[in-house]
């Protein structure tokens, strides 16, 4: 369990940092916006800067994921893809490949479409640095 | 005999995937299929119904001859349509530890393990329970179609899957030896005789092991010690997993995850 | 393809561009006091359960705290499938062993009777008074029986159940539906927006449809419905119009046959819908003489399930978190109260703009949630959110169909993102249906593993 945070840490301090920058950022301006009249700002760097995908932590999506796929991307007997240890390429693909409609799902062709290269390539590599050995065989 | 309830059975199943999806219980013109068993008989325990009867070596080998011819092309399709993909991977190559690959797999192996979803003699756990939900609505020419299609597929080399890496206990064979040699003492005769010197398969059906994903292997042949899995000929791997230690089915799950497999993997 | 776009290097250089770190406001980083901070949490159901796991999942040295009044939960998703007989009322029962155990999440049975949200302590029915240094309330729904004459929570524990809470109204409706005599009429009351489990009250009638098929044939099932349509209703009704003999709305044959075929039926199933445009709305509940009457009509049944309009559990009025709506207004980053200060409101309860109230919501706002508190108690900035709801509904058995949305902040709003589509195709094949019911059924174990286990 130790590995896994120091591992996800890792990951995570790096997009924190770059969330910091633009969290902050989107944080102020949202809470202007809270406590301003009902006129909407206009946009400006701030607006833009909480939109920018940059700001997005993969680990944070990624746990959206769980619902069914288990948390941390754990399954054991289970008809859903387990995602922990998936090699980062295989995600990647897997994903781009719902999303464009290149392979057969019931839902996740709809889900992928939810996500951005960048996103889903954050995904993919918190999903790769999960030691998948929670799984039972 | 036993062959009799097999064909009709078989047959049987033939029709029931005929009948529309969206009617159920319909048209008095059909006549009424033998139903395989609802899903939720095989979550229950892992005991197939009553009327899954176990293979003898004869009975395997007159339902296999029973099926048609398949055609790689159209299992292709079968493949796409009912989202085999999704678990085995594009190309017969799960994606995924939690499930086997089946590209270059016997077709004859690939066969029988759909019709032992189909009866639920085969009914490990929730995953085996998907496969009956599948399995039960392919007809012989389907299940014939795919296990074409999924033998013509190059076997993986490195899927990517961890390998075990065993300590190995003082008493183990190493994994080469008993697949080559066996071991007397515990009357194992080598894999080898049943899954070929390189894991291609061949006997009796016996399956196609290079490449396969480790987990699954080890799995299986835990699953076979315990009686989970009881879907084997004449209790043949049963009796052989339980003179296996834990530490040398992980060794030959090492083993056989890394053995390459040359493209002549034979059809059936 | 995407890699040459996507190389750390340029990822990063992009972000060079954001100037400087914003100073957090003052309330986003007060603590009430030091040592390993204390997150209370309001309610044990899937929202709560999910934010004390995933804390503890996150930071395993913060202590949590899960106020709850019930020692064990029971699930409200595949609740309906006690009715059908297809799980039992114990399926529906989830421990709180392994939060305790194996997450050291702390256990509170008690109810909670008042907070001091400026010294930040909360205070329970047995005497406890609790500092915290945030507060997340998940106190799921309230029915408010009162809406309709006649109707009240009397009367739904013993003569016309609701279930929409699960529990022992569930049991007593399974029992009169499956008791009911043949030939019977089983009325079932959808109700007004917005409300929990958007596909449920329409999942719940096509099970019964599919049960009576067998046990009782002529029996009868309609749903009134002050509403003209609802999530999932296209496929939802492909399914009634293939399974139970159901004829669409006129409206709806038009928009969809282009796309799939729809059958006419020309003797009706036992399944009808009357829409609110068509008198559906329910006004009255009689439990002695078991009539409901609508705008349109008065129905005389055997059973008589009413699903009433809902707003925010007492406890969030309790708590002055519920503004003139009865729900609670949230800044949608944290889902941070916009009435109290260091509250957290998460779940059916909150007021999250286009997201459903599910399960599946809870579950996504609950993390988001986790993250954001850890992130304010160090200091940071909370990541951007993203929230996903994926729901599978059944109109039977073998027959599944979902909703699949993806969300994120849109100009200051909670917004859907996947503009193409959210629903099952209409033209969906066999094998999509069969697999939607099998993944739905996949879906209630994975789903209570990654809220409890």
């Amino acid at each position: 369990m130790n590995l896994y945070f120091d591992k996800t840490l890792n990951a995570f301090t790096r997009r924190a940092l770059l969330a910091t920058f633009a969290g902050g950022l989107a944080l102020l301006s949202y809470a202007a916006n809270e406590s301003a009249s009902k006129v909407p700002l206009a946009p400006t760097s701030h607006a833009q800067a909480a939109t920018n995908p940059v700001a997005i932590s993969g680990e944070l999506m990624a746990h959206s994921c769980a619902a069914c796929h288990g948390t941390l991307g754990r399954l054991g007997d289970e008809s859903f893809m387990p995602l922990a240890g998936m090699p980062l390429r295989q995600f990647t693909t897997t994903m781009l490949d719902f999303r464009e409609g290149k392979r057969p799902a019931t839902l996740m062709g709809h889900v992928a479409q939810g996500f951005s290269d960048a996103e889903i390539r954050a995904m993919g590599e918190f999903f790769a640095a999960v030691n998948p050995i929670g799984s039972q065989p | 005999m036993n062959t009799a309830p097999l064909t009709s059975r078989l047959a049987a199943l033939a029709a029931a995937s005929l009948l529309a999806v969206w009617a159920p219980g319909a048209s008095a013109a059909q006549p009424a299929p033998a139903a395989p068993q609802p899903a939720s008989a095989l979550h229950a325990d892992h005991t197939p119904p009553a009327d899954a009867k176990a293979w003898t070596p004869s009975t395997l080998r007159q339902t296999l001859a029973s099926l048609p011819k398949g055609n790689a092309t159209q299992g292709q399709k079968v493949h796409e349509q009912l989202f085999c993909v999704s678990c085995h991977g594009a190309k017969g190559v799960a994606p995924t530890q939690n499930w086997p690959h089946l590209a270059g797999q016997r077709a004859a192996y690939t066969a029988k393990m759909l019709l032992d979803y189909q009866s639920g003699l085969r009914a490990e756990g929730q995953r085996a329970a998907l496969m009956h939900d599948i399995a039960v609505m392919m007809t012989p020419q389907q299940i014939a179609d795919v296990s074409a299609f999924y033998a013509l597929q190059a076997a993986p080399r490195d899927d990517g899957t961890p390998r075990p890496n065993p300590q190995k206990a003082p008493k183990d064979f190493d994994a080469a030896q008993l697949i080559r040699k066996g071991d007397p003492a515990r009357l194992l005769t080598p894999c080898a005789s049943c899954h070929g010197v390189a894991g291609q398969g061949g006997n009796r059906e016996a399956s196609a092991l290079a490449g396969q994903n480790p987990l699954y292997f080890v799995r299986t042949l835990l699953d076979y010690q315990t009686g989970v899995r009881a879907n084997d000929s004449a209790k043949g791997m049963s009796t052989f997993a339980k003179k296996l230690t834990r530490t040398e089915i992980e060794a030959l799950a090492t083993h056989y995850a890394d053995l390459p497999m040359g493209k002549t993997s034979s059809a059936r | 393809m995407m890699t040459s776009n996507l190389s750390r290097r340029q990822w990063l250089a992009s972000s060079a561009a954001l100037v400087s770190v914003a100073a957090l406001p003052v309330w986003a980083q007060a603590r009430a006091k030091t040592g390993p901070a204390h997150i209370v949490i309001v309610g044990g159901g899937v929202g709560g359960a999910t934010a004390a796991k995933y804390l503890k999942l996150f930071d395993p040295s913060v202590k949590v705290t899960v106020i709850e009044k019930n020692r064990t939960y029971i699930k409200p998703y595949g609740s309906s499938e006690v009715l059908n007989q297809h799980a039992s009322m114990d399926d529906l029962n989830v421990s709180y062993d392994t939060l305790r155990t194996q997450y050291g999440v702390n256990f509170v049975f008690d109810t909670v009777i008042g907070f001091d949200p400026q010294a930040r302590t909360i205070s329970t029915a047995g005497r406890q008074k609790i500092t915290y240094d945030r507060l997340i309330v998940s106190p799921g729904i309230q029915l408010l029986y009162g809406a309709y004459e006649g109707y009240s929570e009397q009367v739904a524990n013993t003569a016309v159940p609701s279930g929409w809470i699960p529990g022992a109204q569930t049991a007593l409706l399974a029992k009169q539906l499956q008791g009911m005599r043949q030939g019977g009429t089983f009325v079932i009351a959808a109700p007004p927006n917005p409300y929990r489990c958007p596909p449920g009250p329409y999942e719940r009638p096509a099970l019964m449809a599919e049960w009576f098929g067998k046990h009782n044939p002529s029996a009868k099932i309609i749903i009134v419905d002050p509403k003209d349509s609802f999530v999932t209703d296209e496929t939802m009704m492909l399914g009634w119009n293939r399974l139970y003999k159901f004829n669409l709305p006129d409206d709806y044959v038009k928009k969809m046959q282009d796309k799939v075929e729809i059958k006419q039926h020309a003797a009706a199933g036992m399944l009808s819908w009357v829409r609110g445009k068509d008198g559906g709305r329910t006004l009255k509940i009689d439990a002695k003489k078991m009539t409901i009457e609508t705008e349109a009509e008065t129905i005389k049944a055997d059973v008589i399930n009413v699903i009433p309009p809902m707003k925010a559990g007492q406890i969030a009025m309790t708590l002055g978190l519920t503004d003139a709506s009865g729900w609670c207004p949230v800044n949608r980053r944290n889902f941070a109260s916009t009435l109290q200060p260091h509250v957290h409101v998460i779940g059916d309860a909150s007021m999250a703009d286009a997201m459903p109230k599910s399960g599946f919501s809870a579950n996504n706002q609950a993390k988001v949630v986790a993250r954001a508190i850890l992130e304010e108690l160090a200091g940071r900035a909370a990541p951007e959110p993203l929230w996903e709801n994926t729901c599978y509904a059944l109109a039977g058995k073998d027959y599944g169909l979902f909703v699949a949305d993806v969300f994120k902040i849109v100009d200051g709003k909670i917004a859907r993102i996947n503009t193409k589509a959210r629903y099952l195709p209409l033209d969906a094949s066999p094998a999509q249906i069969k697999l939607g019911a099998r993944y739905q059924q996949a879906w209630l174990r994975t789903f209570t593993q990654d809220c409890f286990a």
